[in-house]
């Protein structure tokens, strides 16, 4: 084998190490799913879902959402929804979107059920 | 006699109404960095805690689930693999701070001492640690840091990752509480 042609293999295996290394890198360190592209289970308003997930709130803990309701109160983070569900925003500039008592539609996560306070928790929520 | 009896309904109710503050929104980290190697950290910014700023007892809840990492692999390991969180899908503190009275605290941080039962994957452990309370505007703050031990609540970390998970993962919370009307 000439000087040239041996030299070509090493660089050629070097490149393909370095695809596979870079490969393997990105893979492992990927970033959670960004709620946006992540898949809906569930669909309705807030009441029909409170329905659905009474008694086995821990099966529904990471599902994705999107329910419609009555934004009865809002803080600095987020809103309820229908007196029942907390939406912790996953931009706070989402709330200048949002009026009181209006009817909204929002995707979410849900986290669990509260029973300090008494209501159902569910974060990273986008205004539809 | 009704203006009595108004008088008396009204003190018994004040007595009994505590003022309450409470958060949804809390943040708790941890960290189990060790040096040289990818941080393992995590944030949960949907902590629920409420302070009962008459008698200064605490009580905190916040899911597993909702802790942030930056990186997939490292939050599907630590919900599957270390803290079960199917089955243990919450971690809870209650406890008391010790000789707290809201009137004495202002812009300025003041210390307590917090004390109290921290249960994570259902096994419950005392944590004493101070904590830094102030308020600003109509907010009162909170800010803490203490360790634990993963063996103190059961969780396991293999030979071959153990040198990356620091022995002592650090808690810190900084809570906002509003009042609770």
């Amino acid at each position: 084998m000439s000087l040239l042609k041996k030299n070509k293999l090493i660089l050629t295996f070097l490149f393909v190490l370095g695809m596979i290394g870079f490969a393997f890198y990105t893979l492992t360190m990927e970033p959670p799913t960004s709620i946006e592209n992540r898949k809906v289970d569930f669909t309705g308003s807030a009441d029909e879902l409170l329905v659905k997930i009474t008694d086995h709130t821990e099966e529904w803990q990471d599902k994705i959402v999107v329910v419609s309701g009555e934004v009865s109160s809002s803080d600095d983070k987020g809103i309820m929804l229908s007196r029942k569900i907390y939406c912790q925003l996953k931009q706070v500039t989402d709330l200048q979107k949002i009026n009181p008592s209006n009817n909204i539609s929002l995707k979410g996560r849900i986290i669990g059920y509260d029973d300090l306070l008494e209501e159902l928790k569910l974060d990273q929520c986008i205004i539809q | 006699m009704k203006k009595v009896a108004l008088v008396l309904f009204l003190l018994i109710s004040f007595s009994t109404f505590a003022q309450k503050y409470y958060t949804k929104t809390g943040n708790t980290q941890f960290k189990a960095s060790v040096e040289a190697f990818e941080p393992v950290a995590a944030t949960n910014n949907s902590t629920t805690a409420i302070i009962n700023v008459t008698s200064g007892e605490i009580a905190s809840l916040l899911f597993i689930k909702a802790f942030n990492f930056r990186v997939a692999l490292m939050q599907e390991h630590f919900n599957e693999n270390y803290m079960d969180s199917s089955t243990f899908p919450k971690a809870t503190f209650k406890g008391l701070i010790s000789n707290f009275n809201l009137s004495d605290i202002s812009s300025t941080e003041k210390k307590y001492l917090l004390k109290g039962i921290l249960t994570i994957r259902g096994v419950e452990k005392e944590i004493k640690t101070p904590a830094i309370f102030s308020q600003s505007e109509d907010k009162l703050l909170m800010k803490a840091s203490f360790g634990v031990q993963p063996e103190d609540f059961n969780i396991k970390i293999p030979k071959i990752v153990s040198d990356k998970i620091a022995g002592t993962i650090n808690i810190s919370l900084a809570y906002e509480f509003i009042e609770k009307k």
